[in-house]
């Protein structure tokens, strides 16, 4: 049995759709079919293709061979798909839709689908206008726009099918994670942890759209999909926790968004994914452990059903999104064979638990953490640094491990291997002043109350890519970046880790030791997400966009040459970067 | 002041509008029963400087700051910045987040006075929210107070590695 049983059924399930949308005829012979249907590649959200063609001993061949510009100068973030013979691509706002022919000289486009996005979401966006992708199913790309809409398009046409209102962009709410199908669910969720969201989970009907259920992540177990008897968190218990663990009232504007990736576990019938920060990210005006921000929730696609929670950082004082992928990957833990669930959190620990029950095995730092000494295995709880904890009545506190953008972006997903059983991820080698102010709730506006400069960590390199060994919670090799390593990662059964860096290099490494095989300048830093597929000529190719932005278009303003009206001086912990990169929305092919 | 002039003159365009629109037919009418008459000329415009550029609203011209350079307004100001959450999208001291720098100097929509408070007092394209009416318009001008109160630094537009 393969590690990931769920895999196989499903790629033969979206096999026959791909072709039926095509009529093309994926390589059957194969233990796959070369194509990426969803966001993460796999209902486990692994990011790893058996595709063997690129080799760690051919790789240093690589080269592009085709590329395309998007129009599009905001954050590049998220991945292509590729399903049949046609390449889809969704651009940040205004979430162009891109249908290239794969089997066509030059992939020439089929179709291109140009939504009504009102350009109103952009100023409720914390963090660029970033879209991270869609999702394909009986014939249908999906995905989210900016503001607040889900949308479904003729895989084949480019016609809308259906367009649902999920978000309230007046609320602060804006949509920028790309849905999960499972059977005939479309699973959505909202960013908006800077802006006093009351964050939620919805599910759509796929064949119309219509709006099946709404799970909220904190407030009442009514609004929380929270029935007695089948929630069961493994380290909490009582009922209404998601409004026990507050201050009066606190959770209505807590934030607990929904912006990053999910997977599914079929046999357990579970879908999980991570909430984002507790609002304001002056915490002293919500005390209590705020559930269930910074958490990852287990729920049935079905109706909704929440079945378990554990929240990686109570309190979230640090603004500790755990909106980072949650990887379903089977493996053995001190001589025993656990179905887990590993995630790279933004507070440094990367955690390993126990699928079905929320049950953690392993939580170790993974870059320099200090806001916490350890994680209590017993209770499941971060054994605090009183030192590192923040408040508008601390002041500025010094030097916190690691700074809110996390050790690692939720933006830039892991990958996992089972060929080398390790897991492969950028990070951000950075620390924090962290100053809180008061905030005043206004609908619509940002509740912050921070300031916050950042500061290289140790070794002064600011990013890594690395393997991590969950099993044991150790790093086994990783690569120092200059610059805080913002892209997703990319394994294959050809031993080949691929990933970019934040001033435009696109590097394939040796999976099992992290040597670089091959690098090229792909004209803007990378924050999207490489991804691999085998074409209509049978080959095997690689594919990532270039175009720098998300939060560095906060962070790193010089890098920006479309604005005259706004000057910025080079940030003090990344003066170097605008001397490499500039904005640029790309997509690049590369191939042997 | 310059919003009743504004409004002035976009109400006289309109009427020389109206009056040319109805008079067409009115002409087309008059013409084939009189011997042709000259059309009437364009609306006249009092000032080429109303009619800005680019799509920009005309300038602010005579909207007067009742608290203009007035240090303690800027300083209660500053404190609005914060408590009213522009810092979230602009910046700790308007230097520039997701929202542009406000203290460069440089301005999408114009720099004077009257131009920043309608930027914050009527909102802008692509997501700057109007805040008149949560602040009202002396709100506005103690935060217009504040933002032309930031020094700007020199103008230069060339960044340097070397």
């Amino acid at each position: 049995m393969p590690p990931l049983s769920a895999v196989p059924l499903a790629s033969v399930l979206l096999l026959t759709l791909g072709a039926a949308a095509h009529g093309a005829s994926p390589d059957a012979h194969s233990s796959d079919d070369g194509q990426w249907t969803m966001p993460s590649r796999d209902y486990a959200a692994t990011r790893y293709s058996p595709l063997t063609d690129i080799t760690a001993r051919n790789a240093a061949g690589l080269h592009p061979v085709w590329s395309f510009a998007t129009g599009v100068l905001a954050g590049h973030e998220g991945q292509p798909l590729v399903v049949g013979d046609t390449m889809y691509v969704v651009t940040p706002w205004p979430n162009v839709l891109y249908a290239f022919d794969l089997s066509k000289e030059g992939y020439p486009l089929r179709w291109k689908y140009r939504p009504d996005v009102s350009p109103n979401a952009i100023g409720v966006s914390c963090c660029d206008t970033v879209n991270r992708g869609a999702s394909y199913a009986d014939g249908k790309v999906v995905y989210n726009l900016l503001d607040g809409h889900t949308v479904a398009v003729d895989a084949k046409t480019g016609r809308e099918l259906w367009n649902t209102q999920i978000a309230d962009v007046g609320s602060g709410e804006t949509v920028t994670m790309a849905p999960l199908v499972v059977k005939d669910r479309v699973i959505v969720g909202a960013s908006g942890g800077e802006f006093g969201i009351y964050g939620w989970v919805k599910a759509l009907d796929l064949k119309s759209g219509a709006l099946v259920w709404t799970g909220r992540n904190i407030g009442p177990d009514a609004d929380m999909l929270a029935k007695s008897g089948e929630f069961k968190p493994q380290y909490d218990s009582g009922a209404d926790l998601g409004v026990s663990s507050w201050n009066k009232d606190g959770w209505r504007t807590g934030g607990a968004p929904v912006w990053g990736w999910m997977s599914y576990d079929p046999d357990l019938d579970l879908v999980y994914y991570g909430t984002g920060n507790a609002g304001p990210y002056n915490a002293e005006q919500r005390p209590g452990d705020n559930k269930w921000t910074a958490s990852v929730l287990a729920r049935r696609p079905q109706d909704g059903t929440l079945v378990w929670a554990y929240q990686f950082t109570p309190h979230d004082n640090w603004d500790f999104d755990a909106t980072g992928a949650m990887v379903l990957a089977d493996l053995t833990v001190a001589g025993k064979p656990v179905k887990a669930l590993v995630h790279f959190d933004k507070n440094g620990f990367a955690y390993t638990l126990e699928r079905a029950t929320g049950k953690l095995l392993v939580a170790e730092p993974f870059v320099k953490v200090n806001w916490a000494t350890s994680v209590d295995l017993k209770s499941g709880r971060p054994v605090l640094d009183p030192d590192k904890q923040t408040g508008a009545s601390r002041g500025t506190v010094k030097g916190i491990c690691p700074c809110l953008e996390g050790a690692v972006s939720p933006a830039s997903p892991p990958a996992y291997s089972p060929r080398t059983h390790l897991f492969y991820t950028s990070t951000n080698n950075l620390c924090m002043d962290y100053t809180a102010v008061p905030a005043t709730y206004l609908k619509g506006t940002p509740f912050m109350g921070i300031n916050s400069p950042y500061m290289a960590g140790p070794g002064g390199h600011l990013g890594t890519f690395m393997a991590w060994d969950a099993a044991t919670g150790k790093k086994v090799w990783e690569n120092k970046e200059a610059f805080p390593n913002w892209s997703g990662a990319l394994v294959t059964a050809g031993d080949v880790a691929f990933y970019g860096t934040l001033d435009g290099w696109f590097k394939s490494v040796d999976a099992r030791t992290g040597k670089v095989l091959s690098k090229f300048k792909v004209g803007s830093g990378v924050v999207g997400n490489p991804m691999t597929y085998r074409a209509p000529d049978g080959k095997q190719y690689v594919a990532v966009y270039a175009g720098i932005g998300g939060d560095w278009l906060l962070l790193a303003g010089d890098f920006r040459s479309d604005d005259p009206s706004d000057v910025r001086a080079p940030a003090d912990f990344v003066k170097d970067l605008a001397r490499h990169t500039s904005q640029g929305g790309m997509i690049w092919i590369f191939g042997l | 002041m310059s919003v009743r002039h504004l409004t002035s003159t976009a109400c006289s365009l309109t009427t020389a509008a109206l009056i040319v629109c109805t008079g067409l037919s009115a002409c087309d009418h008059r013409m084939t029963s009189q011997t042709a008459e000259p059309v009437a000329p364009p609306p006249a415009v009092a000032d080429a400087s109303h009619v800005a550029a680019g799509g920009l609203v005309p300038a602010g011209g005579t909207l007067t700051n009742p608290h203009q350079g007035d240090k303690a307004v800027a300083a209660s100001g500053a404190q609005m910045f914060t408590a009213m959450n522009c810092d979230g999208c602009h910046g700790p001291g308007a230097s520039g987040a997701v929202g542009p720098n406000l203290g460069d100097g440089r301005w999408r929509y114009g720099g004077s006075d009257a131009e920043v408070f309608q930027s914050i007092y009527y909102g802008r394209p692509k997501g700057m929210p109007a805040f008149g009416g949560a602040l009202g318009a002396n709100g506005v001008w103690v935060l217009v107070t504040y933002l032309r109160s930031l020094p700007p630094p020199p103008n230069i537009p060339t960044e340097s590695w070397e």
